[in-house]
């Protein structure tokens, strides 16, 4: 038994799928900052290499299909533990099949990529809506701000929404557990490592806006229909932190 | 008056109206700021778990009309107001801007008259559209007797329009708002649509046409099209006691028959263009008027109506106009009047829930409103759902075999949706599908098993009994004890005595449980 470890990034992870074909067998795929020594298992240290793990992803892309290396690459931006193993899995399955994989709904190896893509691909939708943003910065330079907190590694995956819709705004789009942040303007985005300290104060009017939304949010409610386990069934508390219809003060 | 106490009064009075989605249309950013998601986006979701998609308000509540229903008519002790054009958009533009909303739902009381109100929703919407360069998403409610040509401009700004049926039947319409006549209700509706096809932009509901173009001459709705005229009749004789739901069953099965008059007579009709580009004006063809189409809404509760008089309407509304949704509204009693239910009386919140359900069967899975509810059952059953209903009353099409069955069939089974059936049908191009494999795909096998074969071996309850299936499923999903063997022997009469000692049951319509008890009683 052999496990393989990787730096944490895709093209690592790609590296190891290719040492797993050209050095031997790989029966696991872990990040080798989180990776636990077992008795029964070796494991080694795959340095990643950018010629390996493209070679790796053309191939995924033509002999399997770009709708699986799509899959493939959102499964690995999911909090799913084990994650690199399924992907593992279901390279080598793919390469057996080819592109009818993501049709065999029935095997192990594509269900279980499968619900983690699902759970990067629910958040997105979710984070379209649930992304709130602050106006900050006083006269002529105001920068919209909003704070996230994904149980996934996703705000990639939304930067294209929001850079398109509001293009005409400078906006960040924080993740605060990765300390990453989606940084566009003029309808163009790059991912960056972000700090907190470097933003500017709030904008006079913000805290107006935020209680108009605030009493809407409350007005619109029907009384008579209450139902708070509908309400948390669609937007679980852990999603809250940052909702401004959901808290008083604060960023 | 501030724009806080204006927004408050405004959005209260509005927040009956059912409708917050933002879907049926996609659009990249074509103005300054703004873009659809065609699946629409909800943003939140407020105490009473509904989702808001929209900024809803009314442009005012100050209403000449006095429905008996309703929050804001004219002889309710209520504090009244009206936004500004302008103050609106700025604020729908600071909310979006804030990505608290996906657009603005603009409903309105009748001002003086309709022409007058909706002239400033008009207004308003182009303030939003041109000043602004708007370009997210935007559901217009249009109200009766409005002008044509009103309709058409406010089109050529929202993606979305609709107009509220308000009741399922000509009774509940004649009763309650005494001041509306139906007949202003369809003709808007006629008129969008006529206008959809026009534009080639008509797409129907769900997957009800899927694989057809519904643009043609043949859904053309003209003032003489056999459908209108069933309304119309309706209408015309006035009749108080019989609702339109009947009067509409009671005609030939709903099919699209060639309007008779020419497209000359619609011709005529069509309203002048307004020579007003809204900042969309890179929309393309079919995009330019109400892309998002057209949808309205229905109060469940009020006015005594069956669920079998909701469901024909609802059917009727699909198949004639072609609109994307009917919404359905449980009635809140929020008014005192001897014509309505009481004030304390629960909202059918059930009720509205199960059909839902059916309208879901009506739009995705191909089924006819005869079917989920017949004569004899025209209440749906508000333990199951309507599909496994309608699968326990018709035993003899199951099992069926998931390795040979269409697309159709498929659907039909109790337990398998769009999506499981689509990924059945996609395996089974490789590989036969087997039971495992079922759950993998996403079939709820609770309820699927005792209607399905994989590869010719069955995995339910041997008796095929509707009673014991029932009574299996219901266990199951309420988590209380009742043991299979008791159910399947003593059959319905006890069984239901049963459930309504349990905590869970609530059935929101009296009528509706005798007509569950007869309905057990007949088997």
């Amino acid at each position: 038994m052999t496990d393989y470890l990787y730096d944490g990034t895709f093209e690592g992870l790609l590296t190891c799928i290719y040492e797993h074909y050209y050095s031997g067998r790989a029966d696991g795929i872990f990040r080798q900052d989180e990776y636990q020594r077992s008795l029964l298992c070796d494991c080694c240290v795959v340095e990643t290499n950018p010629v390996k793990a493209r070679k790796v992803y053309e191939a995924i892309e033509c002999k399997i299909s770009p709708f699986d290396l799509r899959r493939m690459y959102r499964a690995f931006r999911s909090c799913v533990e084990g994650r690199e193993t399924m992907i593992l899995k279901y390279a080598v399955l793919g390469f057996r099949v080819g592109s009818r994989i993501s049709s065999l709904h029935g095997e192990q190896a594509v269900y279980d990529v499968q619900q983690a893509e699902n759970k990067v691909a629910t958040e997105i939708d979710k984070f379209r809506g649930i992304v709130r943003f602050s106006v900050l910065g006083d006269g002529e330079k105001k920068i919209y701000y909003a704070p996230v907190e994904p149980d996934n590694d996703m705000i990639e995956f939304i930067a294209e929404h929001f850079s398109n819709r509001f293009r005409d705004q400078a906006f960040v789009i924080h993740d605060l557990k990765r300390a990453k942040a989606v940084i566009s303007a003029r309808g163009e985005w790059y991912i960056s490592d972000f700090e907190k300290e470097k933003l500017p104060p709030l904008d006079p009017d913000e805290e107006k806006f935020r209680e108009l939304w605030r009493l809407y949010f409350d007005t619109i409610a029907i009384r008579e229909r209450t139902n708070p386990k509908c309400q948390a069934h669609f937007l679980p508390k852990r999603y809250r932190n940052y909702l401004t219809e959901m808290n008083d003060t604060g960023r | 008056m501030d724009v806080y106490e204006k927004l408050k009064v405004l959005a209260d009075s509005a927040k009956f109206d059912v409708s917050c989605t933002s879907s049926g249309v996609a659009r990249r950013n074509n103005g300054r700021v703004g873009s659809a998601v065609d699946a629409g986006v909800c943003h939140t979701w407020t105490a009473d778990g509904r989702c808001v998609s929209l900024l809803k308000v009314l442009f005012s509540n100050d209403c000449c009309y006095d429905c008996q229903y309703c929050v804001n008519r004219r002889t309710a002790d209520c504090v009244r107001a009206t936004f500004e054009p302008d103050e609106l958009a700025g604020l729908t533009i600071e909310f979006y801007r804030r990505n608290y909303i996906e657009g603005l739902f603009l409903s309105s009381a009748v001002i003086r008259s309709p022409d007058g109100t909706a002239e400033k929703i008009l207004e308003c919407l182009r303030t939003l559209r041109k000043k602004y360069g708007f370009a997210g998403y935007i559901h217009a409610k249009i109200l009766p007797q409005v002008s044509p040509e009103l309709i058409y401009a406010i089109g050529l700004e929202a993606d979305r329009l609709s107009i509220n049926a308000e009741f399922p039947t000509m009774k509940g319409f004649r009763l309650l708002t005494p001041q509306k006549d139906p007949q202003n209700v369809f003709e808007p509706m006629r008129q969008i649509t006529n206008q959809l096809i026009e534009h080639k932009a008509l797409k129907g509901p769900g997957l009800m046409f899927k694989g057809q173009d519904l643009n043609n001459a043949d859904n053309y709705l003209s003032a003489s099209s056999p459908q209108i005229r069933t309304i119309r009749r309706n209408i015309d004789a006035k009749i108080a006691e019989k609702s339109a739901a009947d009067e509409i069953l009671s005609g030939d099965a709903v099919k699209t028959k060639k309007p008779e008059t020419s497209r000359d007579l619609i011709r005529t009709e069509e309203p002048v263009q307004t020579g007003y580009t809204a900042v969309g004006s890179r929309r393309n063809r079919k995009e330019i008027f109400a892309p998002a189409g057209q949808s309205t809404q229905m109060i469940i509760g009020a006015a005594g109506e069956t669920d079998r008089q909701v469901l024909a309407a609802t059917e009727k509304i699909y198949r004639t106009f072609k609109m994307k949704r009917v919404y359905f509204s449980a009635y809140v009693p929020v008014v005192s009047s001897p014509l309505l239910p009481d004030v304390f009386s629960a909202p059918p919140l059930g009720r509205e829930h199960r059909l839902y359900q059916a309208d879901w069967l009506l739009r995705f899975y191909g089924f006819d409103a005869d079917e989920i509810v017949g004569e004899d059952h025209p209440f749906l059953d508000m333990d199951l759902d309507p599909k496994i209903s309608w699968a326990l009353r018709n035993m003899q099409i199951f099992p069926i075999e998931v390795n040979t069955a269409t697309m159709d069939e498929l659907l039909r089974i109790p337990g398998v949706g769009n999506l499981s059936a689509l990924r059945i049908v996609r395996q089974r191009k490789y590989k036969s599908v087997t039971y495992e494999d079922l759950k993998k795909i996403g079939v709820v096998l609770k309820r699927a098993k005792h209607f399905l074969t994989c590869s010719g071996k069955f995995y339910g309850d041997r008796r095929m009994d509707p009673e014991v299936i029932r009574g299996d499923v219901l266990q199951m999903k309420d988590g209380e004890q009742m043991s299979m063997f008791s159910s399947g022997r003593t059959g319905a009469p006890e069984l239901q005595d049963g459930a309504e000692t349990g905590p869970r049951i609530r059935i929101a319509n009296p009528s509706s449980r005798i007509n569950i008890r007869k309905e057990a009683a007949t088997k």
